[in-house]
């Protein structure tokens, strides 16, 4: 009688992409003490956190978009869109006299905006899934076209013109609790740790990573495929929705690209992180060490006082050296 | 050699993980000679050809064309000798003309190096006025019908100044009409002197264009007659050759309470062209063939009663309730499994670790059952291991990616991953494929083990033998129907093959 093969044997350890992004943290991360002693200052810290926690929520939802095989390039101006209208709807409470018939919309402004952007998250992220799934075209390409729609609304809107809100909605972006730790940072861990939830723990989660790895296969095994897939753009959508409000909150006013920057940077924290372009593979952490790495870097050449201009190099690099590691890793274990 | 020998290929060997798909083969094709190859499926005919076209390195031997001795062939090497291959599916350029097409890597050139239109129409129109080819040169290719296609590829090897076209079953989906231009085209190019290798898995074609008939079985030569000297009968015998030894003997069981046992009937299953109006049934315990060609609907019945495909009629029947899935996720409820022909393809998801792929159908049963717990990582990761242990899958961990696991374990997996989600029905394609020896007998006994247990099995495979050890009835299917069901001793690879073919004996009914 042999013995079972599993239980007692780990998962054999291997240098993975996880470990050398942490080593590639610590290393940034001491290369910028060493400059300058007050990068490591937990008031520093805190500031890199809060500043990647709109990025740290948008690219777990495209984290787990890819993990399903599927890509949306048109996140940053999903969320820039409904920034705008959020703006729009804040601003225009923020405009109201008292006296007015509706003075009641002072007070309701800011719960009808957000209520109204988690709608707009849910709706758009459905188009996008309705379409890219309805459509049989590669999503690349759907997002692609969706991304130059919404920005085209925005800009519609917006008149190319921007909305404030009058310092009236700061609770996302702005508040401390005991005046020292974020909000954002607190709905940062939690998406975080949901999406670390999902993908791990859950029957859901599991199903993404098949359909990621192969379609066909999961199908055949009974995997409703569309509607998995379309439940993930939806997520997508709705954590746009968290991001465009913890933003805008925290920029204080709308302009119909403010966030455009997002759609490539997600991706590009997530493919640092280890998540496989082409689905199947990645988890929670990687995508958060992913967006962390490029954060640091962020922080760390400005806290250096290099040249801000360079960060664009750096983190391209960075994805460079990561994919290829990834790349080369890949092939060694087919050997 | 005799002179008038164009190609001759001498002991070659050819090797896969697992078989011998060629075992010191002798051929020899002579100068403007129709040369049919047959054998069953698997027989080595394919890898043959696929050597001599350069497709496929052999493991040794040589190959001669016109006193050249080749050793080993690429495929340029190959076209350059004067080899060309007409393969089953199109593979001329769609949104090209004909013209274009045919001197696709000569194309005639003006003076400032842009391509000749107009002579190379005219260069076309002569070559198929040539060979009686009544097709525009100037049309593209996309609007001309299947057979057409067909004439102008052949046109287009011709005109490569080919000493050997090899025909790979070149009347797959042509209707009768089709049939009668191609033979006169092959006729036809036959009289300038080029020699033609002809694979089909139909007799009767072979009977009327073919001047010499070689036989494979199980990567050997068995014969090589002209077909003045042979028939229908005597290729069949060829085919079947003396009957192996089968792998498994299956412990048949004494049926008893047969009354009691319950009936899983698979009514008139339609899909256009694919599947024409097939029923059997089984009884619960009983392990059902389903033997024919490739591509006599077999695949497509299954994935007609998985619901993968749409099917324009069927029902499934246990005990007289209606079971018909309306897609996948349905069928697992249902408690149907499938094994789909490429594992690869449908069956795994390679990338994720063997327990992953072992619990995933259990998982989708458990949404369907609305169990809505967290996964519990380390009983699962039990629960598959005592899978892997029980259908003694070799790998070093559960945690093995299943990329890295060879073709039987791999299969096993697939298996493991149905038996897990507890399926009471289960369809096997060709489960065997690109499985070794060893790993083939454990499936067989798994089957049968499963069979006993009392599961439905409906199971596909172009091994014969191997149906016929396994399978309490086989059903033959041709052209999407089901011939005819076989019994007992009336279950013989000669009467299969025979009845995959279309060749009646003399009391037969008609098609």
């Amino acid at each position: 009688m042999k013995e079972l093969k599993t239980g007692k044997k780990r998962e054999p350890f291997k240098l993975n992409q996880s470990l050398l992004l942490l080593i590639m943290i610590i290393a940034v991360c001491l290369v910028a003490t060493i400059v300058n002693p007050r990068f490591l200052r937990i008031g520093n810290l805190v500031n890199i956190l809060q500043q990647i926690s709109v990025l740290g929520i948008i690219a777990c939802g495209v984290g787990m978009l890819l993990i399903a095989g599927q890509i949306d390039i048109s996140v940053g101006n999903q969320v820039s869109l409904m920034g705008i209208i959020m703006a729009l709807i804040i601003q225009y409470g923020g405009q109201i006299a008292p006296d007015a018939p509706h003075a009641w919309f002072i007070q309701w402004s800011i719960p009808i905006a957000v209520v109204v952007t988690f709608l707009m998250g849910t709706a758009l992220g459905a188009l996008t899934g309705f379409v890219v799934l309805k459509s049989g075209a590669h999503s690349f390409i759907v997002t692609l076209a969706l991304g130059s729609v919404y920005r085209g609304i925005a800009l519609l809107i917006s008149g190319g013109g921007s909305f404030t809100l009058y310092g009236r909605f700061e609770l996302l972006g702005r508040t401390r609790l005991f005046n020292f730790l974020p909000v954002a940072i607190i709905f940062l861990l939690i998406v975080v740790a949901l999406t670390f939830i999902l993908l791990k723990y859950t029957r859901y989660g599991r199903f993404l990573y098949s359909i990621g790895g192969n379609r066909k296969a999961a199908y055949v095994s009974g995997i409703k495929t569309t509607a998995v897939t379309m439940r993930a753009f939806i997520t997508v959508g709705m954590l746009n929705a968290l991001a465009a409000l913890i933003l805008i909150s925290r920029v204080g006013t709308a302009l119909a690209n403010t966030a455009d920057a997002y759609s490539l940077d997600s991706l590009a924290a997530i493919v640092v992180g280890g998540v496989a372009i082409t689905g199947g593979k990645g988890s929670a952490l990687s995508i958060f060490l992913g967006v962390l790495l490029i954060g640091i870097v962020g922080n760390a050449l400005v806290v250096m006082n290099v040249n801000p201009h360079l960060r664009g190099i750096f983190i391209g690099l960075i994805i460079i050296g990561s994919v290829t590691f990834s790349g080369l890793s890949e092939q060694r274990s087919r050997i | 050699m005799s002179t008038d020998t164009v190609l001759s290929a001498e002991k070659i060997v050819k090797n896969y993980p697992g078989v011998q798909a060629l075992k010191s083969v002798d051929f020899e094709l002579r100068r403007g000679e129709i040369h049919a190859l047959v054998g069953q499926n698997g027989a080595g005919k394919s890898t043959l050809v696929e050597i001599i076209a350069g497709s496929v390195l052999s493991d040794s031997g040589t190959i001669t064309l016109d006193g050249k001795v080749c050793r080993s062939l690429d495929p340029a090497m190959s076209i350059d000798l004067g080899i060309q291959t007409v393969h089953q599916e199109n593979q001329l350029v769609e949104e090209i003309t004909v013209a274009e097409n045919i001197f696709l890597y000569n194309l005639p050139r003006t003076r400032y190096g842009f391509v000749n239109l107009s002579s190379c129409v005219e260069a076309a129109d002569k070559l198929l006025a040539e060979l009686n080819i009544d097709v525009k040169s100037s049309r593209k290719v996309s609007s001309l019908s299947f057979v057409e296609k067909k004439l102008i590829s052949i046109a287009k090897a011709f005109s490569l100044k080919a000493k050997v076209l090899i025909l790979d079953e070149p009347t797959a989906s042509l209707d009768e009409h089709g049939k009668e231009v191609l033979f006169s085209l092959i006729r036809r190019y036959t009289e300038f002197g080029l020699s033609t290798i002809y694979i089909s898995h139909h007799l009767a074609e072979i009977f009327e264009i073919c001047s010499r008939v070689t036989i494979f079985k199980d990567g050997v030569r068995v014969s090589t007659n002209t077909i003045a000297e042979t028939n229908m009968n005597h290729v069949v015998q060829d085919m079947i050759g003396k009957s192996s030894e089968s792998l498994y003997v299956r412990e048949r069981r004494s049926v008893q309470d047969a009354d009691k046992r319950s009936i899983l009937e698979v009514c008139d299953f339609h899909r256009q062209d694919k599947v024409n109006h097939v029923s059997f049934s089984l009884k619960e315990g009983e392990v059902y063939g389903l033997a024919g060609l490739v591509g006599a609907g077999r695949t497509e019945l299954a994935q007609l009663i998985f619901g993968i495909d749409k099917r324009a009629s069927g029902k499934l029947l246990l005990d007289g309730k209606d079971i018909t899935p309306k897609n996948p996720n349905d069928s697992i409820a249902k408690g149907i499994g499938f094994l789909p022909e490429d594992r690869k393809d449908a069956g795994l998801v390679l990338i994720q670790p063997v327990y992953e792929n072992i619990t995933l159908v259990r998982f989708v049963k458990e949404v369907k059952n609305r169990v809505r717990s967290f996964l519990q990582l380390p009983k699962e990761r039990k629960e598959a291991s005592q899978v892997v242990e029980q259908l003694n899958i070799v790998t070093p961990s559960v945690y093995q990616q299943v990329i890295n696991l060879s073709g039987g374990n791999q299969q096993k997996v697939v298996l493991g991953k149905w038996l897990f989600a507890d399926s009471r029905i289960i369809i096997f394609d060709e489960p065997t494929v690109g499985v070794d020896i060893g790993s083939k007998s454990e499936i067989y006994k798994l089957i049968d083990e499963l069979a006993d247990s009392g599961k439905f099995i409906i199971m596909i495979s172009s091994d014969n033998p191997e149906l016929i050890s396994i399978c309490d009835r086989i059903g033959v299917m041709r052209f999407g129907s089901l011939v005819q069901e076989l019994e007992g001793d009336e279950m013989t690879e000669e009467k299969i093959v025979k009845i995959s073919l279309g060749v009646h004996d003399e009391k037969e009914q008609d098609e």
